[in-house]
């Protein structure tokens, strides 16, 4: 029974995070934590196995649509594959009240940046007319990479800390600051998450903190609604989606918090 | 740009990921009907497999891009694709024996 209600909710994590350009860690590791009853490490651990998934599947999609830039990744990727692999060794000497509390300020903060990017797409949605879907990518040149390094460093921390894919600080570095087209910025954050999450989920792995059991059954769920979800993503009008997502994110954030406020009560 | 130049490039790349995120689909597929509807303890062990399978995609993908990039003679990201290869490994010696 637990393993079909987590089949459901890793489909439907997939599809969210597909469908908006966020990966699905960002609900799974406090899903796991707050109404599965896991401890924090293996919950982060557990959903680095379905984000390294949602990557795999969505990116496999983008890349034949030609919107990921390989070059960018890989090279964005030795910042992040380090940060993930330096705090998935250290996150032992993190207690659990200090990664709930980081955990609960993340999803406050990429709440704000998906509604933000929200407002730049519709400005964009003239120039990115996709029937076929094709698209045209305006020619650009990759700027600041110390700064969008830096940014992955610490991106890649983040992910190796909570088990999440860490696009809603890549995407807007490369948006803003490296002067890369948003869809690009959105493909290539989505491709570097499966490296990044594997530098951080082998050390998890060989510590056991990665439930198999558990993992399974969400990696399942994750690939078809992530697939659904890349494949829907040119076509569907996401605001209700995104309303959606902002809303279950506030919902977990506050859970947290209170969840903290609570230990700290007792 | 090079995602424009290169369709072959990413369509390798995709490949792999694809075949990665797939087999790895449906052996915890099986892993699942394995726990569901069959007796015993092997259903564990598939899905373990699915795990390692997952986790090992990635390194493969970065294997096969740095395989191309070399025989593109694009040295400089060659070279990337190696240090992230040394990255990725570190990480896996780094968890051994940690408990």
């Amino acid at each position: 029974m637990v393993t079909l209600l987590l089949v459901v909710l890793g489909f439907f994590s997939g599809l969210l995070g597909a469908l908006t350009g966020i990966g699905g860690g960002v609900l799974l590791t406090p899903i796991l934590a707050l109404h599965f009853g896991i401890p924090i490490r293996q919950a982060i651990g557990t959903s680095l196995v379905a984000v390294i998934t949602t990557s795999a599947a969505s990116s496999s999609v983008h890349l034949q649509r030609h919107t990921t830039d390989i070059r960018l990744g890989m090279t964005l990727e030795l910042a992040t594959s380090f940060g993930a692999a330096i705090t998935a060794y250290l996150v032992g000497y993190f207690n659990r009240n200090a990664l709930e509390g980081l955990f609960a300020g993340f999803l406050l903060y990429s709440a704000i940046t998906i509604v933000a990017r929200h407002g730049k797409l519709k400005l964009e949605d003239k120039s990115s007319p996709g029937p076929n879907g094709e698209f045209a990518i305006p020619p650009y040149e990759p700027k600041r990479y110390p700064l969008g390094l830096g940014a992955s460093l610490v991106a890649g921390a983040l992910s190796g800390l909570l088990g999440i894919g860490g696009g809603p600080i890549k995407v807007p570095v490369m948006y803003l600051f490296m002067d890369v087209p948003l869809m690009v910025a959105t493909a290539t954050s989505n491709f570097m998450v499966g490296v990044t999450a594997a530098a951080s989920a082998m050390v998890y792995y060989r510590r056991g903190d990665i439930l198999v059991e558990i993992a399974a059954p969400l990696a399942v769920g994750v690939f078809m609604g992530s697939l659904l979800g890349a494949r829907m993503a040119p076509r569907i009008h996401t605001r209700i989606v995104m309303y959606l997502l902002v809303a279950i994110m506030l919902y977990l954030s506050g859970h947290l918090a209170v969840h903290l406020l609570k230990g700290w009560l007792a | 740009m090079s995602q424009v130049r290169e369709p072959e490039f990413d369509r390798a790349v995709a490949m792999v990921l694809r075949i990665g995120a797939f087999s790895c689909f449906f052996v915890m597929l099986a892993g699942l009907i394995d726990g569901l509807f069959i007796a015993g303890h092997i259903s564990r062990d598939i899905e373990r497999l699915g795990v390692l399978l997952m986790l090992a995609t990635p390194v493969v993908r970065v294997i096969v891009a740095c395989f191309l990039f070399f025989r593109e003679k694009d040295y400089k990201y060659g070279w990337i694709s190696l240090g992230l290869l040394v990255i990725l490994t570190l990480g896996g010696v780094f968890g051994i024996g940690e408990h």
